[in-house]
């Protein structure tokens, strides 16, 4: 049994996962001040980051068609794939699951829709989990999405609320967010809800707890270090990372400057994780 | 004025019954009352503080309502209504060590119809006892030690004397004689000039039991003279009464025939709040009268002495500007769920609790520096909400016993974070979940309050050296974390030589709270040179509304 893996571009798999898994990536859309650009082209992370703070209008965001999804499912199955999985942004922040799902009604039943209930890699390292053990059959990688989605651990610190009180895509009400001095609120994404953890006020701090929910993870199967346009924070986290706790880090760890259409929410500065217990 | 020998002979016979208590606490609120302002003077640090004169004061009010109509003729029951009284109405460190001590006596006290002398002595070991057990780390040099030496006192009176009239009249002289002791064994009070005020009104509410039972006047101060450096008038504000609309404050050099009591007397006709100070020979009245009585002292004054200055205010006027002041804030509370976490903080100042609602605070109690909340108004701020699971942040380390008085008394689940300033209780404000477990988020919280250090800034109220600082009165003072660092001539110069002593140049993000008597423009004047000189750092201004302190400042 062939299995074809379709997921979409806020899964931040870089270029050279998505070309050794064979991937089909959507990509999702980000409107800038009317002009309309795919994820990934027409306008680059980092210069994305520097003008979000002047942008005149927030940019916002929109999913890729039916069609789009269609297509990518006809094109895996015509090229000899029995099934496919179709992983996506969680089903409660975007609506790219439920596109998903219309699109796949009319493959009677060869394609599997997965709402990953996560963001960026916490759906990136549930599509790896799914291609690594493609060759065991359906079930196998639905088992193995399924167990990395129960170790799985995604946080980020945020440099201002400003993004995600204009985003109107946080579901529930942060208390944080009428906040009256300014504060840098840490979220947890855990099953599909950007949760406030706490808020702090400096990026000492920030990193700070960062690094002991970190610690909380235990030894680490995969992980992401992710970053709104700010490579040189990230680094210093890896850094620290790298002095305090290296016995329990895996192998490779990304580094990954997120996604726009994310980072439109976020803002700028925002330094995350996406990590797997072992 | 002498003592009644034919009163107390009489008093002696009369068993001590629940009216004879009654009497005796009414005596003891009197007297302090009268003293009050004597006690509010005895501040260590020449900032305007928790005033534990009027702390005391109210928690004795409390407890005086509780009994005040009942006809209890059981003393242990009547001493169980006091204790109950000062337990819900008390304020401040002092007050609810005050009302331990009350708890104390009246559990010894429980199961006597009439207190005879053992009882009596029993009794205030107990007090001892319990207010000793009721804080965390004893500090000798306070009221605790002397509640200690009373209690000595009287346990050495009971191998002499057998009537608890006599035990208590050894037992004032012991407590004066622990009060002036008190600055040698806390040297702070030393360093200071005073003796403890806390030791000082548990001295008055024996004194006034004595004074009642001797037959001496319970309504008049002695004539005391204080300092003029010590003079607050702050103070005075607060207890503006019905009818007293002018302040007056007259400065004179006394003539020849000047005799304090009978200027005492004179001005007690007149009116009401009545403090007297002196300082190298020139003389400094204040006192609260009504309309048509406003010119009076002023004349009386001339005919006695040469009056070099006279300020005169409308302190209707006043108590409006701050009722407008206070009014205009609407604000939007969290709405807590009932499995949620409540927080619940005390606030000093109008722009601060819009902050802290921000936050999402389910309750506000108003309180600060020169009014602390009482631990019924702390209670009755969570009493209603819909949870169980409560935090407090008192914000002020003189409410933090007041608070966790509040968790004692109440069924819910309550941990006191203790925060002693608005800015601990901002930074513990932000690691709160709402929908954490009660104890965990308590202790993040807690942990959150060392992230940030503290600055105040105030103009000092009399002339002192603290930590090893000089400071003249009228001089800006700044406190780093509760300890005086600084004195300077200006508010500017306050805060710069703060954020120095604080080493901002090492930190992320100064915030300047300012207060009310403050205005925006002033406050960004200075926040302006502070961005000058911290270039590397984040400046916030926020209006914090805050009384007495120009600036609160946080550096983290």
């Amino acid at each position: 049994m062939k299995l074809g893996i379709v997921t979409d571009s806020t899964c931040d798999l870089p270029q050279a996962l998505v070309k050794q898994h064979q991937l089909e990536v959507v990509p999702s859309i980000l409107i800038i001040e009317g002009q309309e650009y795919l994820d990934g082209s027409g306008i680059s992370r980092d210069e994305f980051y520097n003008r979000l703070p002047d942008f005149k209008t927030p940019p916002t965001t929109a999913a890729p068609s039916i069609g789009e999804f269609a297509r990518r499912y006809q094109k895996l199955l015509d090229a000899g794939c029995d099934h496919v999985i179709s992983i996506h942004a969680a089903g409660q922040l975007t609506s790219m699951v439920n596109i998903a799902q219309q699109a796949a009604k009319e493959f009677s039943n060869r394609v599997t829709v997965i709402d990953s209930r996560s963001l960026s890699l916490g759906v990136g390292f549930q599509v790896l989990a799914a291609a690594e053990s493609a060759e065991d059959g359906l079930e196998a990688a639905l088992a193995a999405i399924e167990s990395t989605r129960k170790r799985l651990r995604v946080f980020a610190a945020l440099d201002t609320v400003e993004y995600l009180r204009r985003s109107g895509r946080v579901p529930g009400t942060l208390a944080f967010l009428g906040s009256l001095l300014s504060i840098k609120p840490i979220v947890e994404l855990a099953d599909g809800e950007v949760k406030a953890i706490r808020a702090v006020r400096t990026t000492k701090q920030a990193n700070t707890r960062m690094m002991s929910f970190m610690r909380q993870g235990g030894n680490l199967e995969r992980l992401a270090i992710l970053h709104t346009g700010t490579e040189a924070r990230a680094r210093e986290f890896l850094n620290q990372l790298m002095n305090e706790m290296s016995q329990s880090l895996p192998r490779d760890i990304l580094m990954v400057n997120v996604t726009t259409v994310i980072g439109t929410h976020v803002g700028p500065n925002g330094l995350g994780f996406a990590a797997v217990k072992k | 004025m002498g003592i009644d020998t034919v009163r107390v002979e009489k008093l002696r016979d009369k068993p001590l019954d629940g009216q004879a208590v009654k009497r005796l606490v009414e005596a003891g609120l009197l007297w302090l009352k009268t003293n009050q302002q004597t006690v509010n003077s005895l501040n260590v640090f020449p900032v305007p503080d928790g005033d534990t004169g009027t702390n005391m004061m109210l928690t004795m009010t409390s407890a005086w309502n509780e009994i005040k109509d009942s006809g209890e003729k059981h003393a242990g029951k009547m001493v169980a209504m006091v204790a109950k009284g000062a337990l819900m109405g008390a304020r401040g460190n002092s007050g609810v060590i005050l009302s331990q001590l009350w708890r104390g006596f009246a559990r010894a006290t429980q199961d006597s119809a009439i207190i005879d002398a053992d009882v009596f002595v029993r009794g205030l070991m107990e007090a001892r006892d319990t207010a000793y057990k009721g804080v965390v780390k004893p500090v000798e040099g306070t009221i605790l030690t002397v509640a200690k030496d009373t209690a000595t006192a009287a346990e050495a009176a009971l191998s002499e004397v057998d009537d608890p009239i006599d035990v208590l009249a050894r037992c004032v002289p012991a407590a004066d004689a622990s009060v002036n002791q008190t600055p040698e064994l806390l040297p702070i009070l030393k360093q200071a000039g005073v003796v403890d005020s806390g030791g000082k009104g548990l001295f008055f509410i024996l004194e006034g039991m004595l004074r009642y039972i001797y037959g001496e006047p319970l309504d008049t101060p002695l004539a005391t003279i204080q300092p003029l450096s010590s003079l607050n008038f702050d103070n005075a504000m607060q207890g503006v009464e019905e009818g007293q609309d002018y302040e007056v404050v007259v400065d004179f050099f006394p003539g020849q025939k000047f005799e304090l009591q009978k200027f005492y007397g004179k001005l007690e006709e007149m009116g009401t709040s009545i403090q007297v100070g002196e300082g190298d020979g020139m003389y400094r009245m204040h006192i609260h009268v009504p309309l048509d009585k406003r010119y009076e002292p002023i004349d009386y004054i001339m005919g006695i002495g040469t009056i070099t200055k006279v300020a005169m205010e409308n302190l209707t006027a006043q108590m409006d500007e701050i009722d407008a002041k206070t009014k205009n804030t609407k604000l939007e509370l969290a709405n807590v769920e009932p499995n949620q976490i409540a927080v619940v903080v005390v606030s000093p100042g109008p722009g601060l609790s819009r902050i802290f609602a921000s936050l999402g605070v389910a309750a506000i109690v108003e309180g600060g520096q020169t009014m602390n909340p009482s631990t019924q108004e702390i209670l009755a701020a969570f009493e209603n909400l819909p949870t169980e699971k409560i935090i407090v942040l008192p914000n002020n380390k003189n409410i933090i016993l007041a608070a966790n008085q509040a968790k004692d008394v109440t069924v819910k689940k309550v941990e006191v974070v203790p925060s002693k300033t608005v800015p601990q209780g901002l930074a513990a404000m932000l690691a709160h979940n709402p929908d954490g477990e009660l104890a965990s988020v308590s202790e993040k919280m807690t942990k959150a309050l060392g992230e940030v250090k503290t600055g105040e800034i105030t103009v000092a109220t009399r002339t002192v050296e603290i930590d090893g600082v000089n400071v003249k009165e009228g001089e800006v003072i700044a406190l780093l974390d509760g300890k005086l660092v600084v004195s300077s001539k200006s508010i500017e110069d306050g805060v710069m030589a703060f954020l120095k002593k604080a080493k901002a140049e090492e930190h992320e993000l100064i915030t300047l709270y300012y207060g009310e008597d403050f205005s925006q423009s002033d406050a960004n004047r200075i926040v302006d040179v502070v961005r000058a000189a911290y270039p590397g750092q984040e400046i916030e201004l926020q209006d914090g509304g805050q009384p007495h302190y120009q600036f609160i400042i946080s550096v983290e």
